[in-house]
């Protein structure tokens, strides 16, 4: 590790390794939180298709497959080019790691706009059940609603975990315009790093929870 | 003390004009609100807590007060559900998760381990101030608009047929949730990382062990607490019916996910209880505590079993029979690293140089209250006899027991035991005793009779009742009044004493632990020299105490 990396000792700690370590920890706390926050929502979608498995069905082919597959390599490039970032901050390259961090926000933001075409296209497809002055598309199939509902809650928590990662991105790159970051604050860039990671880790569940199971 | 030992006698002493102590370090109320120091936010939170705790006690008292009449004439039927539900909603949320934790766990939890802070002392504070939006928010709610669907919310009635404002009540709940996330999180990071040189895991506390096993718990169960509280309010908000089996959901569903929390978080509330409980019958049977590793172990078993109970919740809510079996034996697994617990304080106890002051007082009613809460346990976790008791105020009691009887009390004991190191004061000694026996003794007389009612019939949440249970009722009510007057002592002359109490010097208990080397009040960084542990904790050598 080059003398141009490091962190800045906070006074509740006795030395640099400790804090590090003490904020990976933190970090991954948190995210274990997170992964039973969503856990909820995957139980629940698992107790709908033992209890209506045919309705469930019915909604997972109007989801969209191949938007959904494509988001999920749109965000294992996002993961692979924020690890390239992490990389290039422990060498001390202040300047292409921010480029770097940038390019993993287009991708969360090119996410983004797929996933509102998709959501765009469920509108259009009358699949959008909780908004009671449209036509349901699949009426006779009451507890199909269900099922779509649920796909409505999940992205939608996961996206707005995606647009907090994206602010994160754009935050820590806009601090990374200043020469001498990485001297004081390398370490933000790992832990952020983990939260981007964690973000793609879980669409990784929410993708084959929704879409491929019940095709 | 040492420092002055070692201190070349040709360099004349620093002269000190004010005391260096984080009470008086600074003393404007922006260094207050905006303090990241760990023992500050436990004050704040102390402060803050204890105000709910009364909010939620003058609703239990209203509650015990319009059930002294069996015909419900003193309070219309919507205000008596609402009154139960803001009490069971703000003692559980609003006070018992965050009693022992956020204050005496806050305060002492690095002072134990010999750090200066916890790990993230800005995300500490942030957890106080989404405690304290949070909670007056629910509180505006709970009064103005009122919720009557009872503290867990059960579905359909949450998303469907009750009055008042769900909606928003749902939401603060949520919001409160992150407060305990960010505290359980900030506590294991800190008992993980941030140890003195030479304290090891079997070297802590054994409070810290209980808090750490609390922070596994709060990590582990709130996440799917918000996301059960997020689907009821879409449910009741948009319509979505997950929970409504008109749409094709699940309302049991609900209870499920809403037990996978709301059990495991009944050992949030009593886990730091018995920590504080090895901290005081150690220390006033002046002697090594017994089965140490045991009593550690224990914690985190409960902490690991608890994960698995919670259906005892729903015995006769349509689960099947197998599954009943099974949780009704995974509850009586659980008891047993509780008992091994009792039998270590006790064997800690037996033939020990006991003081009977103030705090030991209170430990050895809460042993009393803790058997007695986890027994009645064990008859409600046996599937046959819940089928008679379900949803009576045999429950009732029972859980007041445990959280009342355990928690409450030995959230007392703890503050009355490590109130001079926090305040540099002592208490007055006398009222303290009269209060301890108080409490033991108006709180059998108001839940005890509960145990008989329960078993007789009379149903839990009901206004009205047969007239023939009137004399109980009343006999329960009239305890409360002791109870309240129990907990009001301590209120005033704890308060007195931090003006009028003796100075209390650094060690006044002769206690071990590291919390008991530093001043008192400690100073901003807990220690003026960063400890090195050598010595086991508990290190009494059974000799009597210095006096």
């Amino acid at each position: 590790m080059s003398s141009t990396v490091g962190i800045e000792l906070e006074e509740q700690y006795h030395d640099v390794e400790q804090q590090r370590e003490a904020a990976k920890l933190g970090m991954w706390t948190f995210l274990l939180t997170e992964l039973l926050l969503f856990s909820g929502l995957f139980v629940t979608a698992l107790v709908l298709r033992v209890m209506h498995p045919d309705s469930v069905t019915a909604v997972a082919l109007h989801l969209k497959f191949w938007i959904g597959a494509t988001n999920t390599a749109i965000l294992i490039v996002s993961s692979f080019i924020m690890s390239v970032a992490i990389e290039l901050s422990r060498l001390g390259r202040q300047r292409p790691m921010a480029w770097c961090m940038l390019g993993t926000a287009a991708f969360g933001v090119l996410f983004l706009m797929l996933k509102g075409y998709e959501y765009y296209r469920d509108y259009v497809e009358h699949m959008t059940p909780f908004l009671s002055f449209r036509r349901y598309e699949l009426v006779g199939d009451p507890a199909s609603r269900l099922f779509t509902n649920l796909y409505f809650i999940t992205t939608g928590l996961h996206a707005v975990h995606l647009i907090i990662g994206i602010t994160l991105m754009l935050v820590m790159a806009w601090l990374a315009s200043r020469e001498g970051f990485l001297q004081k604050h390398q370490n933000r860039i790992e832990i952020t790093g983990l939260y981007w990671h964690f973000i793609d880790l879980i669409w990784m569940i929410v993708f084959p929870t929704l879409y491929l199971l019940n095709r | 003390m040492s420092d002055a030992a070692l201190r070349d006698p040709r360099i004349p002493a620093p002269v000190i004009d004010r005391p260096e102590d984080y009470l008086h370090v600074e003393q404007t109320l922006s260094s207050w609100f905006f303090t990241t120091d760990h023992k500050r936010i436990g004050i704040l939170y102390l402060v803050s807590i204890t105000g709910f705790f009364v909010i939620g006690a003058i609703a239990a008292g209203i509650v015990r007060l319009a059930l002294v009449v069996p015909d419900g004439s003193i309070l219309s039927n919507e205000v008596y559900n609402r009154m139960f539900t803001l009490h069971g909603v703000i003692m559980v949320w609003f006070f018992l998760v965050p009693s022992i934790p956020n204050t005496l766990g806050n305060f002492l939890l690095p002072l134990m381990i010999g750090a200066k802070d916890l790990a993230f002392p800005k995300i500490n504070l942030l957890s106080w101030y989404v405690f304290v939006t949070a909670s007056l928010f629910t509180l505006f709610v709970l009064l103005w608009g009122g919720v009557d669907t009872g503290w867990t919310f059960y579905t359909p009635l949450s998303t469907q047929y009750a009055n008042g404002y769900v909606i928003a009540a749902v939401l603060g709940i949520i919001v409160v949730g992150y407060s305990s996330i960010l505290t359980g999180l900030n506590f294991i990071v800190t008992v993980h990382k941030m140890r003195a040189p030479g304290m090891t895991w079997f070297r802590m506390p054994l409070f810290v062990w209980s808090l750490y096993a609390t922070s596994l718990i709060l990590v582990l169960a709130t996440p799917v607490l918000t996301i059960a509280l997020v689907l009821v309010f879409v449910d009741r908000a948009f319509g979505l019916g997950v929970f409504n089996p008109e749409q094709g959901g699940d309302p049991v569903l609900f209870q499920h996910l809403f037990w996978f929390y709301s059990h495991p978080v009944v050992y949030v509330m009593v886990l730091p209880g018995m920590g504080v409980m090895s901290e005081l019958v150690t220390a006033y049977a002046y002697k090594k505590i017994f089965g140490y590793k045991f009593i550690a172990f224990s914690s985190l078993a409960i902490a690991v079993i608890g994960f698995f109970v919670w259906g005892h919740h729903m015995f006769y809510n349509g689960i099947t029979q197998y599954s009943a079996l099974t949780f009704s034996l995974m509850s009586f697994i659980v008891a047993v690293p509780s008992a091994i617990k009792v039998y270590n304080w006790a064997a800690t106890i037996h033939k020990g140089q006991i003081r009977l002051d103030t705090p030991m007082l209170y430990a050895m009613g809460w042993i009393g209250l803790f058997v007695i809460g986890g027994v009645t346990g064990l008859m409600l976790a046996s599937t046959a006899l819940d089928g008679h008791v379900h949803d009576t105020y045999f429950v009732v009691a029972h859980f007041h027991y445990i959280m009342v009887g355990a928690t409450v009390v030995a959230f007392l004991g703890g503050i009355h035991y490590w109130w001079p190191k926090m305040t540099g004061r002592l208490y007055s000694e006398p009222w303290g005793r009269v209060s301890a026996l108080l409490m033991f003794i108006g709180f059998n007389m108001t839940f005890f009779p509960q145990y008989i009612l329960g078993y007789m019939g009379m149903p839990r949440r009901y206004a009205v009742y047969p007239e023939s249970y009137q004399v109980l009722n009343v006999l329960s009510s009239a305890g409360a009044t002791i109870l309240a007057a129990a907990y009001l002592f301590p209120m005033i002359y704890l308060v007195w004493s931090l003006w009028y109490g003796e100075k209390a010097g650094d060690n006044p208990w002769h206690a071990k632990g590291l919390e008991w080397t530093t001043t008192s009040p400690p100073p901003k960084h807990n220690f003026r020299k960063m400890p090195i542990v050598d010595f086991d904790p508990y290190d009494y050598s059974n000799e009597p105490p210095e006096e």
